[in-house]
C-alpha cells in the first residue's frame, strides 16, 4: 500500500504523547490512520477520545494469515467537533487476546463480540464475550482466510441434503 | 392475638422469550426479557438468524459481482446500500461518477429514503395499534416502487447503480412520475400527521418511551434519525457531502426529546425534506455520460478506504481493504441497524413489556442488515 | 366563556356524529372503480415495466433462425452466482465458436442483470416474463431450448 505520511496538528500531538511505543502515522486517499502495538492501542484511543473523538464508528478486524502477527484490529473513530474520522490499527497474533474498548465506548460490546465470532480474536476484559451472529454450537470462525466458502457450503449440503454439491 | 404472615404471590424474576417469530420484532429478532412483573429488568438480543455471511461472500466475488449482494442487506433501502458501495469502490479506484449520474443517484436515493421511512411508519404504527397508517403508507410506497421498476426493472433489490455511475439511463417518464409523486405525497404526509401526531393514544404510547440521551447515543454509536432526535445536528449528507449533496437546499430536522415520539417527528420531517431534494433535482439533471471510464476488469491498487453515507437508517459505511487483486481482500460493512439495535439493551431497561414493542419499532431495524 | 362555547361545540359534534360521518366519508370516497387495487391474477396479468428483469431468454436471429450467441462466455464470467454454463465447439470452416449447449440455473439466479450487461451481442436478455415456478428443482435448470422458447405458463381466462 502506497501511503502518504499523516502530518497535521493531531498527528504531532499523537507523536509527542506516544514516544515510548512504536507509532506509525500514515494516510491513504486522505484518510489518516495510526498503527500501534497492542500495548499502546487502548491508550491511543483513550487519548483520541479526550481530543473529541467520542464516537466509535466501527471496530473490525482483518486477517493476514501470511504475516507473523496475524490479525489486524481496526477501530474507526469520529469527532463531531472536528467532523473527521481517524483509524487506529493494531496487530494481535492467533490465540492472543486483544485489549478491549468496552470501557470507553458502549458500542464496542457488540462489535468485539462480532470480531470474536468471525475471527476468533478474544478481547481481554470484555464483559460478555460470546458468539453473536453464528449459532453457539458452530465450530470455527468463518471470516478466517482458511475457511473456504465452497468447502463450508459443501459440508453443509452433504450433511443436510444428501447431495455432493450445491454449486 | 398473633397476626398471620400475609402470603403474597411469589414475585420471582420471570424470563420471557420474545421472538424470533414474533410479529412485532420485524423479522427474526429474538429477545430474552427478564421481567419483574410488567417491568423489564434486563434485555438480551439474540441475533444472527438471518446471517448469510455477506462479508465472506464479498471476499469471494469481484468488485462488480458483489454489488447485487449489498441490496440484500437492508432490503427496504437497496438503493442507498448500492450508493454507499459504489462510492466506496469509486474512492478506492479514484474515479468519480459523471454529474448526470450523481444527480440521478441523489434523486433515487431520496425516493428510497421515503420508501424506507414509509415502511417504518406503517409497521411502527401497526405495532402501536394504529392500523390505518399501514395501508396508507403501503399505498404511497407502491408509487415509489413503481418508479424504481420503471427505472431499473426491479422493485426491491434494485441493483440500480454500477461502479462509476449508472447502467440504465433515466426512462423518459421519470421526471413526470417523480413530480406527480411529490405533488401527491406532500398532501399525504399531512394526512399521516393528522392521523398520528396529535392522536392521544399515539402520543401516550411514544412520549418518554425509549429515551436515549445524546451522550448515550454517541457512546452506542447510534446514528441517523435516532441521534438527531436526541439533539445532535449530524447528517452525513450535510456534514460530509457526497454525490453532490452540497448543491441542494434541505434542512436537517433535529429534536431534543430523545424519545420515540421525537424520532417519529424527525422521520416524518425527513420525508418532507426528501421531497424537497427530489423537487430540486427535477429539471436540473444535466445531460452527458452516465458511466465514467471504469476498466472492465477492476483491480484497485492495494490500499484501504472507509466511505460512509447517510442511509435511511443511519451511517452506512463500507471499509474495503484491497490487495490489488480482482477481489476485495476484506470487505466490512458498518451496518446502521446493528449499531442502533445494540442500544436496545439500554433503552428497554425499566420499560414495560408493551413499550419494548414500541422501542423496537422506533429503532427502525431491518434484520437482513443486522445479521448480514 | 370561550371554554364553555368550545365544550358546547364539542358536545354538539358528538351528538351529531360528525366525526363518524367524517370517517365514513373517507370510506365512501374510495368506492369508485378507479380505486380498485386488487388484480384478478391469473386471469388479468399485471403489466410489468419495460425494463423488468425476469426470465432469461437467449435471442435468435428472426431472419435465419440462428442463435445470436457467439459463445464468448462473458455472461458466465460476469455472473456472481456462477450459474451459467456455455458449451461451444470451434467451427473448423468459419474459425468461430459455435454454441452447443447453454444452461442457466434459475434456482440460484437473483436477477441482478449483470449477464445481460456483459453480453456484447444482446443475445442473453432478461425479459418481462415472471412466471417461472416449477414443481422440481431440476425444472429450474433451463437448457438452451427452454431459454430460446421461453416459459409457457398456463393461460387462464375469466
Amino acid at each position: 500500500m502506497a501511503t502518504d505520511p499523516w502530518e497535521d496538528e493531531l498527528a504531532s500531538q499523537l507523536r509527542s504523547s506516544f514516544t515510548d511505543v512504536s507509532l506509525k502515522l500514515e494516510s491513504f486517499h486522505g484518510q489518516p490512520f495510526a498503527t500501534l502495538e497492542p500495548g499502546g492501542y487502548v491508550k491511543a484511543v483513550e487519548f483520541l477520545k479526550a481530543q473529541g473523538f467520542d464516537y466509535l464508528v466501527d471496530l473490525t478486524a482483518v486477517d493476514h494469515p501470511k504475516d507473523p502477527v496475524r490479525f489486524e484490529i481496526v477501530a474507526i473513530l469520529y469527532s463531531f467537533a472536528a467532523n473527521r474520522r481517524v483509524r487506529v490499527h493494531t496487530r494481535v497474533g492467533d490465540g492472543e487476546a486483544a485489549p478491549t474498548l468496552t470501557g470507553l465506548y458502549a458500542a464496542a460490546n457488540w462489535l468485539e463480540r462480532e470480531i470474536w465470532d468471525m475471527f476468533g480474536v478474544a478481547f481481554a476484559g470484555h464483559p460478555n464475550l460470546k458468539r453473536i451472529l453464528m449459532p453457539e454450537d458452530w465450530q470455527g470462525h468463518p471470516l478466517r482466510k482458511e475457511r473456504s466458502i465452497v468447502a463450508m457450503d459443501q459440508e453443509w449440503v452433504r450433511a443436510n441434503l444428501d447431495i455432493e454439491s450445491g454449486q | 392475638m398473633s397476626t398471620q404472615p400475609v402470603n403474597y404471590l411469589e414475585t420471582s424474576e420471570l424470563v420471557l422469550n420474545m421472538g424470533p417469530q414474533h410479529p412485532s420484532t420485524h423479522g427474526v429478532l429474538r429477545l430474552v426479557l427478564k421481567l419483574d412483573g410488567e417491568r423489564v429488568k434486563a434485555v438480551e438480543c439474540i441475533i444472527g438468524y438471518l446471517h448469510r455471511g455477506v462479508e465472506k461472500i464479498g471476499e469471494n466475488r469481484t468488485y462488480t459481482q458483489f454489488a447485487p449482494y449489498v441490496d440484500r442487506m437492508d432490503y427496504v433501502s437497496a438503493v442507498a446500500n448500492g450508493l454507499g458501495y459504489c462510492l466506496a469502490v469509486e474512492k478506492l479506484i479514484g474515479v468519480e461518477a459523471p454529474a448526470r449520474a450523481q444527480m440521478v443517484r441523489v434523486a433515487l436515493a431520496e425516493l428510497n429514503r421515503i420508501s424506507s421511512h414509509l415502511l417504518w411508519l406503517g409497521t411502527h404504527a401497526l405495532d402501536i395499534g394504529a392500523m390505518t397508517a399501514l395501508f396508507y403508507c403501503m399505498r404511497e410506497r407502491e408509487e415509489v416502487l413503481k418508479i424504481f421498476e420503471n427505472y431499473c426493472g426491479a422493485r426491491l433489490t434494485t441493483h440500480a447503480f454500477r461502479i462509476g455511475g449508472l447502467q440504465y439511463d433515466l426512462h423518459d417518464t421519470f421526471e413526470a412520475e417523480a413530480r406527480a409523486f411529490c405533488d401527491m405525497f406532500e398532501k399525504r404526509i399531512d394526512e399521516y400527521e393528522q392521523l398520528l401526531t396529535k392522536n392521544p393514544i399515539w402520543v401516550e404510547r411514544l412520549r418518554g418511551v425509549g429515551v436515549l440521551t445524546a451522550e448515550e447515543c454517541k457512546s452506542f454509536a447510534v446514528s441517523g434519525p435516532m441521534i438527531r432526535a436526541a439533539g445532535v445536528n449530524w447528517d452525513l449528507r450535510r456534514a460530509q457531502p457526497y454525490s453532490g449533496y452540497e448543491q441542494f437546499e434541505f434542512d436537517v430536522p433535529v429534536m431534543h426529546g430523545a424519545d420515540s415520539y421525537d424520532r417519529y417527528l424527525v422521520r416524518v420531517e425527513e420525508m418532507r425534506q426528501s421531497v424537497r431534494i427530489i423537487r430540486q433535482t427535477l429539471g436540473r439533471i444535466p445531460g452527458g455520460a452516465i458511466l465514467a471510464k471504469v476498466p472492465k476488469v477492476l483491480k484497485p491498487p492495494a490500499g484501504e478506504v472507509y466511505v460512509s453515507t447517510e442511509a435511511p437508517k443511519g451511517e452506512l459505511g463500507y471499509y474495503i481493504v484491497s490487495d490489488g487483486s480482482q477481489h476485495p481482500y476484506r470487505l466490512r460493512v458498518r451496518p446502521p441497524s446493528f449499531m442502533n439495535l445494540a442500544s436496545l439493551e439500554k433503552m428497554a431497561v425499566g420499560a414495560l413489556v408493551a413499550d419494548v414493542v414500541a422501542i423496537i419499532g422506533t429503532i427502525d431495524i431491518v434484520l437482513g442488515e443486522v445479521d448480514r | 366563556m370561550e371554554m364553555a362555547a368550545n365544550s358546547m361545540l364539542n358536545t354538539l359534534k358528538r351528538w351529531l356524529l360528525l366525526d363518524l360521518l367524517d370517517g365514513l366519508w373517507v370510506t365512501f370516497k374510495m368506492q369508485g372503480t378507479g380505486n380498485i387495487a386488487t388484480e384478478q391474477y391469473p386471469s388479468d396479468r399485471p403489466k410489468v415495466a419495460e425494463r423488468y428483469r425476469g426470465a432469461p431468454r437467449l435471442n435468435i436471429n428472426p431472419e435465419n433462425n440462428e442463435t445470436l450467441c457467439i459463445g464468448c462466455d462473458l455472461c458466465a464470467k460476469a455472473c456472481p452466482e456462477n450459474l451459467i454454463v456455455v458449451g461451444t465447439v470451434r467451427n473448423k470452416e468459419t474459425r468461430r465458436l459455435d454454441l452447443t449447449t447453454f444452461t442457466y440455473d434459475l434456482s440460484r439466479c437473483m436477477f441482478c442483470g449483470l449477464c445481460e450487461d456483459a453480453c456484447p451481442v444482446d443475445a442473453l436478455e432478461l425479459t418481462q416474463d415472471f412466471e417461472m415456478a416449477s414443481y422440481t428443482r431440476e425444472g429450474l435448470i433451463w437448457d438452451r431450448q427452454m431459454l430460446e422458447e421461453g416459459p409457457r405458463p398456463t393461460q387462464y381466462t375469466r
